[in-house]
């Protein structure tokens, strides 16, 4: 390589500074270097452009693999599960090609469910999207078996894919997406074992994979969970402090829930008879700390209204009902009839959102002739459903938005609706929209798109580009939900 | 009929938005009507129009036809129905072609016809005209390649050093005067000089390897009565002259089962270059035969689809080495080659330098190479043969994944693409099926 190097360093100065000797060329080379160099008929320049291709001719001549003591990467274990059939990926290449991540999550179900694999080539493309979307991080891992996690060790991104059979397994050994499905999981089989994982492991996590365990335990927090989760409010993350005081707030037996509800109770005496009066305590900063702001950004709503309207969005409906003894319906009755009180109807209905307190949900519901769009997830699925229908003309974007989250497919009728309000804002509810929700939309819907017209002219063009997009994906849901029949 | 894969069927699309297009119409509900038989594949899909737009595929010559305005090739139609066809194609029910592709089908085998014909008696050039003008073109590139002598010898005393501070035209009149010189060849060899990363550390070394094939084809050129006749045509190749056809034809024919290795396609200025890498299985030769066409001017002549197989004959540029080669005739034929070819990087390079004696300015040449591992060392990714010799990965080589995904790090046989010590992947071996990458 010496020679190729003499010849860059010279062509990087150039000829007029600086020539290569006869000394620079050993070998084989040295001979036709001295006959190149000591040819009067040629300048400099044509002897150094002789020189080059001698030299460039010499090492393509000559080029040699190099010989490295590289310890080639073990071998991806082998598979014991079955590969999917050419069907279900020539179905795959489809839901790919839609790029519709909840139908992708469909396919990837079926995979998962019939101890189905990925075939090699489509891995690196799952893994890409697995890594760009959260959800689909634990299926790809499952179906993409021991090659997924041996590739994981080449691309860091990919490496929360990790094979893994039992939950204390994946619990034990899976990547952080793994650990916290196990945890969810036991969380219901098992709580009190899941809660010793959490206390046993504790210490050994950073503080985002912290964040993510807490996160993971929320929908399932409860009362024995308390005293471990007291312990942790001095942690050194100011993330994963906040991350406790939030599973603190909705734990009714927690210091801070009790601090709330004492302010709460004592600001608002019932006094049947002459009616209920409203003055806020005094209130420790230890309060304020928690997260309550104490000035309001509505003139409207004075500082101590506003304070005690966020104290009350914190505590749980049924200390209402034991202090007034009262049914969750006139608990609501009484807040509803008292001017005073009327000011934290919205607190309350906060609160039952935010301790997801079904008895107050249904109540809400049935005493209110407008909606109260958050209390619908605490409905029970029929119901939602049902409400949504009612209260369509009401409130229909925002109900499009809130059954964007259901988890079951929709009616036929409410598709009908949520998609022919669709059509009025194409620009809105586009193809993006449709992919991110096909798995809500029933497949017999098929049979009367072509019915629902945008009401506009300007817009029938993009519509109908927008129903042909989703027939395609109808089509392939179709085909993702056959793959189970076959 | 071919069972083709997506990734084939794909592999024939034009650009990315008919790669696309072509995918949304592989939808059984945009087809009016669709069928096929043993010579061709055909369907009625509805567009915007009132009319469906009529597509037609010719099966044993991949020929596409299409009433659709676009000017693509193969138009987002005939993708759409390949690529229904290869998930479906049981749907595909119709065996009786419909009047239109009948038709479509008669004149093209009448047209065959007439150019059967049209070789067997062709008009014979005035040669005296044919010997001035190619006289006057010498005298032309003897006149060009003084004036890129005279280039290089300024540009390396003055040192390349401030080269990545020049502006596009520094290469770009050169190039030009080239081309005015009738030597278009040595303007892309040019243009590929300019086209050299100079942001990238060690730009010297690629750039002074350019200047020296450079060099070389200026040298020889010059010298080109002293050269043995084989490289003479190399470098006229280079130089820019065409191989007339004529001699072309009198080239013998060499008769092979071909593998398609892979394909190249690359587009400039709206002049689309194919290039197809072959594999003939029983003389073991390799072939490249590229393609240019400008787009939206008219249909390519050819379309092989990568990793089948073709029964045709070949007929080999004259060459040093020669590589470069035309399909006289051919036709698909259903046969899953196995592997053969090298067993190291160290017969590999054995074999390029055979070439280099003889042709010391040759291109990218095809290989297929047995038990390659792809391993990561110093950053990068290198192909390791069986006596654990590493060849670096092409810097950008987008597939590198796929083949990671595919070999589980498992040895397998590799068809690779490159020169010198830089090599890309284009399809592997497994389980005695050859994949593309």
């Amino acid at each position: 390589m010496d020679h190729w190097n003499h010849i860059v360093n010279t062509a990087l100065l150039g000829t007029s500074r600086k020539m290569p000797g006869t000394q620079d060329f050993q070998g084989s080379l040295q001979e036709p270097a001295q006959l190149i160099l000591a040819n009067q008929d040629s300048d400099k320049e044509e002897q150094f452009l002789q020189l080059t291709a001698l030299t460039y001719g010499f090492h393509q001549s000559g080029a040699q693999p190099i010989l490295a003591e590289v310890a080639p990467a073990p071998e991806c274990k082998q598979e014991v599960r079955q590969y999917c059939s050419n069907t279900a990926i020539s179905v795959l290449k489809q839901v790919l090609e839609i790029d519709s991540i909840p139908l992708l999550q469909s396919w990837l179900e079926y995979c998962a469910f019939h101890q189905l694999l990925i075939p090699p080539a489509m891995l690196p493309t799952l893994l890409d999207k697995a890594w760009k979307y959260k959800t689909l991080r634990t299926l790809t891992a499952t179906a993409g078996g021991h090659r997924a996690e041996w590739l994981g060790l080449f691309n860091n991104d990919w490496n929360f894919s990790k094979v893994v059979e039992t939950p204390t397994d994946k619990w034990q050994n899976g990547a952080t997406a793994q650990r916290v499905e196990a945890l969810k999981e036991l969380r219901i089989a098992d709580p009190v074992t899941a809660l010793s994982w959490l206390q046993e492991t504790w210490s050994k996590e950073g503080a985002s994979v912290k964040t993510e365990l807490l996160a993971a335990i929320e929908p399932t927090i409860q009362a024995n969970d308390q005293e471990w989760l007291e312990s942790l409010t001095n942690e050194r993350s100011k993330q994963v402090k906040d991350g406790v005081l939030r599973l603190l707030k909705k734990l009714p037996s927690s210091t801070i829930h009790q601090k709330y509800w004492q302010i709460a109770a004592e600001a608002i005496q019932p006094r049947f008879l002459l009616g209920p009066t409203v003055a806020l305590p005094h209130i420790d900063e230890s309060i304020f700390q928690s997260g309550i702001d104490k000035l309001s950004n509505d003139k409207k709503i004075s500082d101590e209204t506003y304070i005690l309207s966020q104290i009350i969005a914190l505590v749980h409906p049924s200390n209402w009902e034991t202090q007034l003894d009262k049914s969750p319906g006139e608990v609501i009755s009484f807040f509803q009839k008292h001017k005073s009180l009327q000011a934290f109807v919205p607190s309350l209905i906060q609160a039952t959102i935010w301790f997801q307190y079904q008895p107050w949900a249904k109540e809400l519901m049935q005493q209110s002739q407008s909606l109260y769009i958050e209390i619908i997830p605490l409905l029970p699925e029929y119901q939602q459903q049902e409400v949504c229908e009612q209260f369509f003309e009401q409130q229909s974007e925002a109900i499009v938005k809130c059954a964007g989250g259901f988890k079951e497919e929709w009616n036929l009728a409410l598709a009908k609706k949520i998609l022919t309000f669709a059509a009025t804002q194409p620009y809105v509810y586009n193809q993006t929209y449709m992919n991110n929700t096909i798995h809500l939309i029933p497949v017999s819907i098929a049979d009367t798109l072509d019915d629902i017209q945008a009401p506009d002219n300007w817009q029938t063009g993009y519509w109908s580009n927008i129903k042909s997009h989703l027939h395609r994906l109808i089509q392939v849901k179709k085909q993702v939900l056959s793959l189970s029949s076959i | 009929m071919l069972n083709l894969s997506d990734e084939q069927v794909l592999a024939l699309a034009p650009d990315d938005s008919s790669r696309k297009s072509g995918k949304d119409l592989a939808n059984p509900a945009k087809w009016v009507s669709k069928g096929v038989n043993e010579q061709a594949l055909w369907g009625e899909c509805q567009g915007s129009g009132s009319k469906p737009y009529q597509t037609q595929i010719d099966i044993n010559d991949m020929a596409f036809k299409c009433s659709c305005p676009s000017r693509k090739f193969p138009c987002k139609h005939g993708l759409g129905l390949m690529l229904l066809y290869s998930r479906q194609s049981n749907s595909f029910t119709d065996t009786a072609p419909p009047a239109w592709v009948s038709e479509w089908l008669a004149k093209r085998a009448e047209k065959e016809e007439k150019k059967a014909v049209a070789a067997a008696n062709p008009k014979a050039p005035d040669p005296k005209a044919q010997a001035k003008r190619l006289e006057a073109r010498s005298q032309k590139v003897q006149d060009g390649i003084a004036e890129l002598t005279q280039w290089l010898k300024d540009m390396v005393r003055n040192g390349i050093m401030d080269l990545p501070e020049k502006d596009q035209h520094f290469f770009e009149n050169i190039s030009r005067r080239m081309i005015d010189a009738q030597a278009p060849g040595l303007a892309n060899m040019l243009k590929e000089l300019s086209e050299i990363s100079f942001y990238q550390e060690g730009w010297q070394s690629p750039f002074l390897e350019q200047l020296a094939r450079i060099y070389l084809v200026t040298k020889g050129f010059e010298n080109i009565e002293q050269l043995p006749e084989p490289l003479r045509q190399d470098l006229r190749s280079l130089i820019g002259f065409t191989v007339s056809q004529d001699e072309l034809k009198e080239q013998p024919g060499i008769s092979d089962s071909w593998l398609i290795l892979g394909k190249q396609t690359t587009e400039e200025d709206r002049l689309i270059t194919d290039r197809y890498w072959l594999y003939g299985q029983q003389t073991k030769r390799k072939a490249l035969v590229l393609q240019f066409y400008m787009r939206n001017q008219g249909l390519p002549p050819l379309t092989l689809v990568p990793g089948t197989c073709i029964q045709a004959e070949v007929a080999f540029y004259p060459s040093a080495a020669p590589l470069r080669a035309v399909i006289r005739q051919h036709s698909t034929i259903s046969l899953q080659p196995a592997f053969t070819g090298y067993s190291n990087w160290e017969e590999v390079m054995v074999a390029q330098t055979e070439i280099s004696e003889v042709l010391p300015c040759y291109n990218d040449q095809v290989y297929t190479i047995n038990n390659i591992t792809p391993v990561f060392h110093q950053s990068q990714w290198w192909l390791q043969d069986s006596q654990m010799q590493l060849m670096p990965v092409k810097k950008g080589f987008k597939e590198i994944w796929k083949l990671l995904a595919i070999s589980g790090g498992q040895s397998m046989p590799m068809a690779v693409i490159g020169k010198g010590t830089s090599y890309e992947p284009i399809g592997i071996w497994k389980q005695q099926e050859y994949n593309i990458l």
